[in-house]
């Protein structure tokens, strides 16, 4: 089975965030891998390892970071090749301009399965992988919980409100994972030792129009009041004083 | 009278050499299938600094230094092991029908030589008496469960010397009775047996002696076979005892300078990661199996052990040495048997070790149990990652954010905002934060204190801010060992880019790893634990400290105490009279921080914590005081748990308490 992995980068949850004149700063930024896409990886790998076949990555990212770290990972867990493609002006906010240039590569792999995370945990817009879709003329599956292979078709599961959905589809086909879709394994140093020896290609790409929006504006989340402490002598003061506070202050009594 | 006579036609010497070829035969051949056994472990070359090691031995060994520690036992064996030293040339006397004697009394020392044998093996009864009486009458409890190996060879052992002492008194009695008086005890027994009929004199001996050359053949048989190999197995264990300071690992790979190898230029292709076959030991590691005399100190003083866990570090050792008896043939022709070491051992045994070397530090033997269990580690983690999950969390938030919670590294330095500190310039001295001092809340104001006191002192001190990393220790004491490397050389490569060599840190195991471990990875620094410096500062008057009014008890960290060997500076920093905890210094207890524990579940109904707070609570302490930021997480939680709201203070927050303002 041929599976191409779609691997998006992005801002690690613990960096420093910050805003000046409603745009976010990036320069600051650590990168890591999706974390929905790393269960699409360790996913394609377990058919990889039941069927046969091979894991390709794909990302889309700016041509000045190094990621080489974060993608051998992935290869350790045991995909086989990576390939970046380097962007100049490389923007997470253009689902509609990146699905173009990503559809591009994925064509060329002749991909029986395409997968990647339902959703970046930057901008959560959910697009991207659906648009490739539409690009490549498959069928997509978005937000699986399980997926299965039953002959040369596959069964997925897809978490809605208040129930569980089960389909099938035929082959080739873009899979989105939700979380915990399956347990992404640690991989052993001897494997990311030796992913160092797997094909890892940077591709320069230039950049392709799309129906994007603009962003007009970002803000941060008002930050928290700080808790009061109450001072007195004694449970019965703290008491007395809270109580006071909470009619007049907070007005719920 | 003497029992050199021949039986039944046969000459008694014909006899005796018969025995003796079964007896030694056996016992060489034995022997000689152990040490092959231990040879097939891998090399670690510690035949070097002899006259240091000769001198230890003499200490460990024939002064059996750590032996004695324990009052009752202890002695008991030191009677027997000194009795039996001084005893056993009457054996090669016996032997040869009493030539070693004939020899002596020729150059006129064959009184001496017979009252330094009758006095060994007085001292060997001695001994043997009070370890019957211990083993049968007393019992205590790391003995329940003994087999009764024990007190069996102990009466073996006693019939070799009471036979011996018939022996001797029946050579006095003859046509014309002599008494020896070189030989007191011998005589004891001659006057009892004088007056007696000669025939049956002299059965007694024959029948003695041939009892004695029995138990003496079939002990020298028995020893290979059972914890008696310590007789053999602690030469080579005390003689090539570890001299790296205590708690230090080996790197991955280390060139002939023993420095290790950079982690870009490591060779994977030839590197055994860990330990799970029998084969991947060191040599010394395997020859630990049978210098194990299953005295149970390791297991009385193990918090896993003692908390309720599945890990007793005496099991580990002795695994080792039945292992390898019972893969014996498979193991020798090269083969590898199906079991492998981790299976024996156990995950659970494994996983549950604080690393706090407190078995290392009870092992009369010099028996590093720590290690094998750390290199299980590291096979479980670096080959077949298969560990604990919380650890995938742990290794995660240390390989993004460098510390083992996952904080945003750029926070790092956010504890000291308003204190006005140097960041990342040259100083004096540098403040070596850590993990738990930057980002764990009750911890961030023990670095406030350490800080503010040291300002106020006038030590001329900047920190790293977001340059410092974890010091890596959390990481190796969980097994992955090439994570701990990347943290070590990056944090080598900020420090020495900073150029501060000396290094306050109020975390031990910063302590520890930065100043006994980072030289191998190219980092050479003189470190303090916090406490040093303010106990100095202290003794200086540069830091005008009251001594403290409340009630405190401290706790001594392991990797500063037992592990660090500092038990005396935060004593000093203190200041005034603490109530010792029963264990305390060299011996304290673990709060089950150590060896990454604190980041990986443990039941509630088998907290080592608890233990020790407990311990703490029963002196009856109004304040419990620390030097470490896990032994503070610990305690409190562990008072907490137990229902004692007593305070958990480090060093630097009762100094600072207790500062007498400025004139």
């Amino acid at each position: 089975m041929n599976i191409v992995v779609l691997i998006k980068m992005v801002p690690d949850t613990e960096s420093r965030l910050e805003i000046i004149d409603g745009k976010v700063k990036e320069d600051g930024f650590k990168y890591m891998v999706n974390p929905y896409d790393e269960f699409a990886v360790e996913q394609a790998v377990q058919f990889k390892e039941a069927v046969g076949g091979k894991v390709t990555l794909v990302s889309l990212f700016s041509d000045n970071t190094s990621i080489d770290t974060d993608l051998r990972k992935m290869m350790a867990i045991g995909a086989d090749e990576t390939i970046v493609l380097r962007q100049q002006e490389y923007s997470g906010n253009k689902p509609s301009s990146n699905a173009r240039i990503l559809s591009e590569t994925v064509k060329e792999l002749n991909a029986d399965l395409i997968m990647c995370g339902v959703q970046g945990i930057d901008y959560y817009q959910a697009a991207t992988g659906p648009m490739i879709a539409h690009f490549l003329g498959v069928p997509h599956v978005s937000g699986v919980t399980n997926l299965e292979l039953s002959g040369d078709k596959l069964i997925a599961s897809r978490q809605i409100e208040g129930g569980l959905q089960i389909v099938e589809t035929p082959t080739p086909v873009l899979i989105t994972c939700q979380k915990d879709m399956t347990k992404v394994r640690f991989p052993a140093l001897k494997d990311i030792m030796m992913s160092k020896r797997k094909p890892f290609d940077n591709r320069e790409v230039g950049s392709e129009p799309g129906n994007d929006v603009q962003t007009t504006e970002c803000s941060l989340p008002p930050a928290r009041g700080g808790g009061v402490i109450l001072e007195g002598e004694g449970p019965e003061e703290k008491v007395d004083k809270l109580i006071e506070k909470l009619k007049m202050e907070a007005k719920v009594l | 009278m003497n029992p050199f006579h021949d039986y039944y036609g046969i000459e008694w010497y014909l006899i005796l050499l018969a025995w003796s070829a079964i007896a030694l035969g056996s016992h060489f051949y034995q022997v000689g299938f152990v040490v092959r056994l231990i040879r097939l472990g891998k090399d670690d070359d510690r035949f070097n600094s002899w006259k240091q090691r000769l001198t230890e031995f003499l200490r460990d060994w024939l002064g059996q230094r750590k032996v004695v520690q324990d009052k009752v036992a202890g002695y008991a064996h030191a009677l027997i092991f000194w009795g039996f030293l001084l005893l056993i040339s009457d054996i090669v006397d016996l032997g040869t029908g009493g030539l070693l004697q004939a020899f002596l009394s020729n150059i006129q020392l064959d009184g001496i030589w017979n009252l330094i044998v009758d006095l060994g093996y007085a001292m060997a009864t001695v001994g043997i008496l009070i370890a019957l009486y211990r083993r049968i009458i007393i019992r205590p409890a790391q003995l329940k469960g003994a087999s009764i190996e024990g007190p069996l060879i102990l009466l073996a052992i006693l019939g070799i010397v009471l036979t011996a002492f018939i022996v001797e008194a029946g050579n006095m009695i003859g046509e014309e009775t002599k008494y020896n008086t070189w030989e007191p005890i011998g005589v004891l027994f001659a006057k009892q047996m004088d007056g007696m009929d000669h025939a049956t004199i002299a059965s007694m001996v024959d029948i003695s002696y041939w009892i004695h050359m029995i138990l003496i053949g079939g002990f020298l048989i028995e020893i290979p076979q059972t914890k008696h190999s310590h007789i053999i197995g602690t030469i080579p264990n005390v003689m090539f005892q570890d001299h790296n300071p205590m708690g230090t690992m080996i790197p991955l790979q280390t060139n002939e300078n023993n420095e290790a190898v950079k982690t870009d230029d490591l060779d994977f292709d030839n590197l055994t990661l860990g330990v799970n076959k029998f084969a991947d030991f060191t040599w010394r590691q395997l020859s630990d199996g049978w210098a194990c005399t299953e005295c149970a100190r390791c297991q009385d003083v193990c918090p896993a052990y003692k908390s309720g866990k599945t890990l007793n570090p005496m099991q580990i050792v002795l695994d080792i040495k039945d292992y390898g008896r019972e893969h014996s043939s498979l193991l020798l022709a090269g083969d590898e048997p199906k079991e492998s070491i981790v299976d024996r051992f156990t995950p659970d045994a494994i996983w549950a070790c604080t690393t706090c070397y407190a078995c290392v530090e009870a092992c009369p033997v010099h028996i590093e149990h720590v290690p094998k269990l750390t290199d299980a580690r590291r096979h479980l983690v670096m080959e077949a990652a298969d560990f604990p999950e919380e650890l995938q969390n742990l290794f995660n938030n240390l390989e993004r954010n460098s510390n083992p919670w996952g904080f945003g590294a750029h926070t790092r330095a956010d504890w000291a905002e308003g204190l006005d500190l140097k960041i990342g310039e040259p100083a004096e001295y540098l403040f070596f934060v850590g993990c738990a001092g930057s980002f764990d809340d009750r911890n961030k104001k023990v670095s406030r204190a350490t800080a503010k006191l040291l300002k106020e002192a006038g030590v001329d001190f900047s920190i790293l801010g977001e340059m410092e990393t974890c010091n890596g220790d959390p990481a190796r004491r969980a097994g992955n060992e090439f994570l701990f490397q990347m943290l070590a050389e990056t944090n080598v490569d900020n420090l020495n880019s900073v150029g501060t060599l000396k290094i306050i840190t109020a975390c031990p195991h910063c302590f520890h790893t930065i100043g006994k471990e980072y030289e191998k990875y190219g980092g050479k620094y003189e470190v303090y634990h916090h406490s040093q410096i303010l106990n100095k500062l202290r003794q200086e008057k540069k830091l005008k400290i009251r001594d403290f009014e409340d009630k405190v008890t401290f706790h001594d960290p392991c990797y500063l105490g037992r592990i660090g060997g500092e038990t005396e500076a935060p004593r000093g920093a203190l200041g005034g009279d603490l109530i010792e905890m029963e264990r305390h210094g060299t011996n304290s207890f673990c709060c089950g921080a150590g060896g990454a524990r604190i980041w990986m579940e443990e039941d509630a109904d088998k907290r080592v914590n608890e233990i020790r707070a407990k311990e703490a609570s029963k002196t009856g302490a109004d304040c419990v005081a620390v030097g470490c930021p896990f032994c503070m997480t610990m305690m409190s939680d562990g008072l907490k748990s137990i229902g004692d709201d007593k305070p958990v203070k480090d060093i630097s927050e009762i100094m600072l308490e207790n500062l007498e303002a400025k004139t």
